[in-house]
């Protein structure tokens, strides 16, 4: 874990409310791992205050990538850094997902929960049958199908709610389908709360090994505030930063 | 080469920063960042008795230039800590300081007596105003009575020194602090977080589930000072100031007032090596200013 004075090496938008940026942060890259996120402070004055947890979406030294979507003020000033600029990055934070070699793992990616499984093909996907499963509101929510196709992968479905892309529909509609016919092992999970919490229920009892990555608000993003806490199936908190963000799938309480 | 040292009375501290409790987890957590030893004093997450699961998420919104928190001091409970304290003891030479909590008076005595038993434990911080227990954010530190009480019960149990950390939200701190310090407490601590409010204008409905939350932050130290330098020109123990500190030209502000030493609590989660910097910052402010010893300028503002 360090906190480093990331150089921002390039920014680019990619239409709609989505960016991403390729920054050189040595020392976090050299350690980071698919799962872990990072926390960016996105501006030095004090309005935000607080840093922004940040998926990564690749991790190649020096580099890394993050894509996210521009939702409120702290996302807002992060899409205003240009090339050049630095950036103060805390990280590599939080666990990892399991390597699983030699299983059949299937990607379940809905929307900009695309970002650590992206980077788990990336690192895995040459080593192990890796498929993955992604959708949306419409095709401008999915934009980083482009640079989906160069990840090796066996199977690629999409789905998006309005048809405009792939098939229509929530990517949960085919969910059991590609666990039965692709003869699945194993699922890693990232994207809204419904998404994840259907995912669950869909999932139940099928004898797969299932993760989930969350996403929370979070204080600090290394276990000292406890902040960002999500009920566990047992009915304790787990803290999002530092126990998880991947957290086996049935040990999360889903609101359904 | 400006000497930085704080004599409480009751002990000596290297520098005049401390941690403050519930912004620096257990310690452990900031090992990475860097070596705990160029503390003044860690401040332990607060404690009770038995293990508790805090409040209901969500726990942090932002404000401009602060946080409000309603985190219900979440903990492993005592005989958790105990072990953490010992293992944190192994890594660090730097006073550790107990956050002592209670759901009521007999429980606030009874942690401490544990913690006040520990070789390890330096000194005890009594949490008699943490606003994010009952609703409404009611807490002992808003009675001059209650606060007097609670202290003299206390202090009939342990042997090691007892700060007691005082709340903002009350009509008269003042008084409070002289009830605290009467009660036998050996230093005061303050301001803990300021009661705030957030609602959700769609759902029509307050943020948090306890309702109110505690401010902290930059936002609060003009606030914060103001506090403290009233009860520092009534009161004959060192106090221990508090409320939005994130630079070493705050900490000599609040020395200026009248603090003996301070704590620095939600820089910790922006920055995790602040403690470093602010301590750096502390020396490099005192030699421009031609300042030696930090008693120099400490209480001595000029009105």
């Amino acid at each position: 874990m360090q906190d480093e004075r990331g150089l921002i090496e390039e920014a680019h938008s990619l239409g709609g409310d989505y960016f991403l940026l390729k920054i050189a942060a040595p020392r976090i890259a050299a350690t980071a791992k698919p799962g872990n996120f990072v926390m960016v402070r996105v501006s030095p004055s004090r309005d935000p205050l607080l840093r922004r947890p940040l998926g990564l979406l690749e991790s190649r030294p020096p580099y890394i990538w993050l894509y996210y979507q521009v939702l409120g003020h702290g996302t807002k000033l992060l899409s205003g850094l240009r090339p050049g600029d630095g950036l103060d990055i805390l990280g590599p934070l939080g666990n990892t997902f399991p390597e699983l070699p030699g299983k059949r793992v299937l990607l379940v990616a809905g929307g900009r929960g695309i970002v650590p499984l992206f980077h788990y093909a990336r690192a895995y996907g040459e080593h192990r049958p890796l498929l993955l499963l992604y959708g949306g509101r419409r095709r401008a929510d999915l934009p980083l199908l482009e640079r989906i196709k160069t990840l090796c992968l066996q199977g690629l479905f999409i789905f998006s709610e309005d048809g405009s892309l792939g098939q229509m529909g929530l990517l949960t509609d085919g969910l059991e389908k590609i666990v039965r016919e692709e003869r699945v092992d194993a699922t890693m999970s990232c994207g809204p709360e419904a998404m994840l919490a259907r995912v669950a229920l869909l999932l139940k009892s099928r004898g797969l090994e299932n993760r989930a990555s969350l996403e929370a608000l979070m204080g600090c993003g290394f276990g000292a505030c406890h902040s960002c806490v999500v009920l566990a199936a047992d009915g304790s908190y787990r803290k999002v930063c530092d126990e998880g963000p991947v957290f086996p799938l049935e040990e999360i309480q889903w609101r359904t | 080469m400006a000497d930085l040292t704080v004599d409480l009375g009751f002990r000596t501290l290297k520098n005049p920063v401390i941690t403050a409790s519930g912004t620096f987890g257990y310690g452990e957590e900031f090992l990475p960042f860097f070596d705990l030893d160029i503390l003044g004093a860690i401040i332990m997450k607060g404690i009770f008795r038995e293990p508790r699961p805090g409040n209901p998420p969500p726990r942090l919104v932002e404000t401009p230039a602060g946080v409000l928190n309603s985190i219900g001091l979440a903990g492993p409970g005592s005989e958790k800590l105990q072990e953490i304290i010992r293992r944190l003891h192994t890594r660090t030479n730097t006073p550790i300081i107990v956050n002592v909590c209670g759901e009521d008076d007999r429980e606030f005595a009874e942690v401490a007596a544990v913690f006040s038993a520990m070789d390890e434990v330096a000194m005890l911080e009594l949490n008699i105003s943490c606003p994010n227990i009952k609703k409404g954010g009611a807490c002992p530190a808003q009675d001059a009575d209650h606060t007097a009480r609670l202290v003299r019960q206390v202090k009939k149990v342990v042997g090691k020194p007892l700060i007691v950390k005082l709340s903002p939200n009350t009509a008269d701190i003042v008084e409070v602090a002289q009830a605290a310090q009467d009660a036998g407490a050996d230093a005061l601590s303050l301001v803990n977080t300021f009661l705030g409010l957030a609602v959700d204008l769609e759902k029509r409905k307050p943020v948090f589930a306890n309702v109110y939350a505690g401010l902290s932050g930059p936002a609060v130290k003009p606030l914060a000072l103001r506090l403290v330098r009233e009860v520092c020109r009534r009161s004959y123990v060192p106090v221990i100031g508090m409320g939005g500190i994130s630079s070493g030209r705050d900490v000599l502000d609040y020395i200026l007032v009248g603090a003996a030493a301070v704590q620095i609590g939600t820089v910790n989660f922006y920055e995790p090596g602040a403690a470093v910097r602010i301590i750096g910052e502390i020396e490099t402010e005192m030699d421009k200013l031609q300042i030696k010893n930090l008693s120099e300028i400490r209480g001595k503002l000029q009105t």
